[in-house]
């Protein structure tokens, strides 16, 4: 994985229409992205699909990409999930027996770089995470991590989808204050 | 503008994952008339992304570099409209101050990487990053060539994108129920830069290039209704704004996609059940906004539930008066809260 700041530059070339750096942009985030939305969908044709638009949304709007707000993988990796919880809330609900598979996709390859140096804003969100109940911790990254909806989670959590909706709000609430935001 | 905590809790959710579709396509429609909101839904997306950073990496399949590369090939093979017109489309961007102050520039690279020159760092953190880029893509002309295609796409692969009227009409309902006084406050915006962009600061204003057609603007928006539709073929690719003045009987169409192709015009139709067929509302997109006083033809309650659409006409519009191209856009308005609240 490159560096933020080379994935800045990588992303200002194809911005210009630099199909080399395009390239090199992919080689450098495809596995990501392809993870991210392989634990939504749980289906090679779906994720390969998602991945191909988020590369050919890249490639057109890759000058809208701004660096003062966002982070290039950030912002590649939010396009690729919406994608993703799009397709998921479309079609339907996948049934909750996905779930094992939704917790160990395929065969991960472990990922050195992104283990070992774990940002300092991956440190403070997490920090924040960690000050909410259990519960809470585990509902809200059930949500980010495999795109669960309210009533997916409100069956994992055998609670009234209205009650999961309020501990959802609270929770990002609470993380919104603990990072100092309001 | 300072958003509710509503409004912060339902970009929360956006950026979470957790909302259905039809607040998700809400959202999507708040997103596209307000680029603070963008802004605010982005921040979220931007605090939530580092959790990415925890997802292990798996390899797709080699064929799919081939299919994205033929794919962008395939949409650069149908490039050919003005390229003055992409470039100058008012794009919705997050830059807006709010989200800035929210978010500051927390994902400043680390200077552990070799090779990373200062002045590369310094672009992470500047605000108009990219043309302010290393010049190491002098590569202009086929950028232009490239990103037109993407636009003229829109408009050449109509038959694949005609839009399923019932379904869109089902849709707006779902999005029409959702909408609840969150729409209030964003929708007084858009009035506002339609209305009265001397009150705005610079960035939220619309660039002015008004196509005058008897436009009639209230000169202090009075409390009337107000409605407003994205016309568009999928939630992620609104094509233009339509606004809706009921005390007028005006709308007013902002565009946000691509201009019509070379030699062909958008016209908008009037799409109604009470009515035998669409009626034409004009010529629309020739320029960023283009205003017309013509729905006085129509009872209120025609206007505020048809389904607005747009077709791909010879340039100037339609020589019968009834669509002779296929749909490319649509929507339906929703009521919002008056401005003048």
């Amino acid at each position: 994985m490159l560096t933020p700041a080379e994935l800045v530059w990588l992303l200002a070339a194809v911005a210009k229409g630099d199909e080399a750096a395009f390239e090199r942009l992919y080689a450098a985030t495809r596995a990501k992205l392809y993870g991210v939305v392989l634990r939504i969908l749980h289906r090679q044709d779906l994720a390969e699909e998602v991945v191909q638009e988020t590369y050919v949304k890249v490639w057109n709007n890759a000058a809208q990409f701004n660096p003062a707000v966002s982070s290039p993988i950030t912002w590649m990796a939010a396009i690729a999930r919406n994608r993703a919880i799009d397709l998921v809330r479309k079609r339907g609900e996948l049934s909750l027996e996905d779930e094992p598979s939704a917790l160990e996709v395929a065969a991960e390859t472990p990922d050195p770089l992104a283990r070992r140096e774990m940002s300092e804003e991956l440190k403070r969100l997490l920090e924040c995470v960690g000050q909410l109940e259990p519960d809470r911790q585990k509902l809200v990254l059930l949500a980010y991590y495999n795109g669960w909806s309210r009533e997916q989670l409100a069956t994992k959590f055998e609670a009234p989808v209205n009650t999961v909706k309020t501990w959802l709000r609270r929770s990002m609430m609470d993380i919104r204050q603990c990072l100092g935001l309001g | 503008m300072a958003y509710s905590e509503d409004h912060i809790a339902l970009a929360a959710e956006y950026a979470l994952g957790t909302l259905d579709a039809a607040e998700r396509a809400q959202v999507e429609t708040m997103m596209a008339v307000d680029v603070n909101f963008s802004a605010l839904v982005q921040a979220w997306e931007f605090r939530l992304g580092p959790l990415n950073q925890m997802v292990g990496l798996v390899e797709p399949r080699p064929e799919l570099w081939e299919r994205i590369k033929a794919e962008i090939a395939r949409l650069r093979a149908t490039a050919g409209v003005d390229p003055e017109a992409v470039a100058e489309a008012p794009v919705i961007v997050a830059a807006a101050e709010p989200a800035a102050a929210e978010s500051p520039a927390a994902d400043t690279p680390k200077l552990e990487a070799p090779g990373v020159e200062a002045a590369e760092i310094e672009v992470a953190q500047t605000d108009a990053p990219v043309e302010t880029a290393p010049q190491n893509a002098p590569v202009e002309a086929p950028a232009t060539a490239w990103r037109n295609a993407s636009a003229v796409h829109a408009v050449t692969h109509n038959n694949a994108n005609v839009v399923q009227l019932s379904s869109k009409v089902r849709q707006w309902r779902a999005v029409a129920n959702v909408m609840t006084a969150l729409a209030a406050a964003l929708l007084a915006l858009v009035g506002v830069q339609v209305y009265r962009p001397e009150v705005l600061p610079q960035q939220l204003r619309s660039k002015p290039r008004i196509q005058t057609v008897e436009v009639k603007v209230p000169a202090a928006p009075q409390p009337s209704a107000q409605f407003v539709a994205l016309l568009q073929k999928d939630a992620a690719s609104p094509a233009f704004i339509l606004t809706v003045d009921a005390t007028s009987k005006s709308y007013t169409v902002r565009r946000v996609g691509a201009a019509p192709e070379a030699g062909k015009s958008f016209e908008l139709w009037l799409v109604s059940d009470k009515l035998q067929k669409p009626r034409s509302l004009g010529v629309i997109g020739g320029s960023d906004f283009t205003s017309r006083p013509v729905l006085s033809a129509y009872d209120a309650d025609t206007v505020s539930r048809a389904t607005y659409a747009v077709t791909v006409e010879p340039e100037g519009g339609s020589p019968t008066g009834q669509a002779t191209g296929p749909i490319v856009f649509t929507g339906k308005l929703i009521e919002t809260v008056p401005p003048g609240r």
